[in-house]
């Protein structure tokens, strides 16, 4: 009976086959490793920038984005409630307020820019999501982010509204993304969350 | 260091060697035009609606496509002779997965902008029907030489159509190729911005399909 007749030979050639390619992805993997945390610290980077009034060119290479964030962005301090600061004169003159959540397949993180009143949205950036192409992952797109610089931060109730098309706005509202409306109800869920506390901290701090 | 037995192709005898040749321009020739797996066999039309809007993405997507189908039907046939009957979708699945992921890894850590754009497509290669097509019904009753033209083959068909699609849509939908805008596309010309949404691929594939199709119809006839 020759080694291929065996009924255990399949499983041993799976078990051989897996751990040979495995064995070749991990090494990969583990190579590329550092390039890949780079690339996703650049891209936080580059969506603090993003959601902050700064005026910045489309395309900034990603040294350029680093370089910017170290010259002009402040790491979160205790009174800043988590959020990155922009510092200008000695003040605080806008916070990046990082968000993360569930979202329909995967988490998304993202920033919210706030601007020195501490209520009023300057931006929205994602830059990490998994979310349905054409659906969910509209998210990331302009027609969806620029909803929201100028929006204000509730005082009461909910503090932003994420509502479906067609529905009138208030000061404190956006619409959806029609057909994600997974995406849209957890976005608006986690966002809650992050605005309830950030809007909690300040009223301690006043 | 490799514990799969690898067997080397070999030499055919000096008479095979013309049969050899035409072999190859057959599965040339299947791959491109007779058999071609999107306006023949319709296959991977999943990815050629999806990423068809902007050409570098396309290209791309192709570049990858076209590795995966290659070095899969390449393995498969190596290993063809060891592989038992019953697991072999299992080990094909195994090594499709290893070529796509071995991409989207390269793509996060040297080129993060494209691994954005093309988002989750460049790990759904590994569901995409041409490639185990390939393996199933070529790669593992033939030898690894022509498997591998073969799978090429298949995927520069693929190739062919989607970056038709693609020039088409952004050339219509942008006014640009590309990324550069072209003359008498970009300012006067009225974008149609249906082009770049998901439904302008479904109108640009079925024109191309129905094109392709109409040219070939001839010469399928005439076979007996």
């Amino acid at each position: 009976m020759s080694l291929r007749d065996r009924p255990w030979y399949p499983v041993l050639y799976m078990f051989v086959v897996t751990a040979f390619f495995s064995t070749i992805l991990i090494g990969f993997s583990r190579l590329t490793r550092d390039r890949v945390e780079v690339n996703q610290q650049v891209a936080f980077e580059r969506a603090v920038l993003q959601v902050l009034p700064l005026d910045l060119p489309d395309k900034i290479s990603p040294p350029e984005v680093h370089r910017l964030f170290v010259e002009r962005i402040a790491a979160p301090t205790a009174e800043s409630g988590g959020a990155y600061l922009l510092m200008q004169d000695g003040k605080p003159a806008a916070f990046a307020l990082p968000v993360q959540g569930q979202g329909f397949w995967d988490m998304i993180r993202g920033v919210v820019g706030i601007g020195a009143d501490r209520q009023t949205i300057t931006g929205i950036s994602f830059y990490e999501q998994n979310e349905t192409p054409g659906l969910g992952a509209e998210i990331v797109q302009p027609p969806f982010r620029s909803q929201f610089p100028g929006k204000s931060i509730a005082r009461t109730g909910k503090p932003l509204r994420i509502l479906p098309v067609g529905t009138r706005l208030g000061p404190s509202d956006v619409h959806a993304v029609t057909g994600a409306t997974q995406t849209s109800t957890r976005l608006e869920r986690f966002l809650e969350e992050a605005l309830t506390r950030w809007r909690a901290e300040e009223e301690r701090s006043e | 260091m490799s514990a799969v037995p690898e067997k080397k192709p070999q030499a055919p005898p000096p008479a095979k060697k013309r049969r050899k040749k035409s072999e190859t321009r057959t599965a040339l020739a299947e791959g491109f035009w007779t058999n071609n797996p999107v306006f023949r066999q319709v296959l991977g039309i999943c990815s050629a609606l999806a990423v068809t809007n902007l050409v570098l993405n396309t290209l791309v997507m192709c570049l990858a496509l076209t590795w995966t189908t290659a070095l899969s039907c390449l393995t498969v046939s190596l290993l063809r002779n060891w592989t038992p009957h019953r697991i072999r979708m299992m080990v094909q699945t195994l090594i499709i997965a290893f070529y796509v992921i071995l991409v989207d890894l390269a793509l996060k850590a040297y080129w993060p902008d494209m691994s954005r754009n093309l988002g989750p497509y460049v790990g759904l290669i590994i569901t995409n029907c041409i490639i185990m097509g390939r393996c199933e019904a070529f790669a593992r009753s033939h030898i690894p030489g022509i498997s591998f033209v073969d799978g090429m083959a298949s995927g520069l068909g693929y190739s062919m159509i989607l970056l038709l699609v693609a020039v088409v849509r952004e050339l219509l939908g942008m006014g640009s190729f590309l990324g550069i805008p072209v003359p008498g596309f970009s300012g006067v010309w009225d974008r149609w911005i249906i082009m770049v949404m998901p439904p302008g691929a479904f109108f640009t594939l079925a024109c191309l399909i129905w094109i392709f199709r109409s040219a070939s119809a001839g010469r399928e006839e005439k076979k007996p």
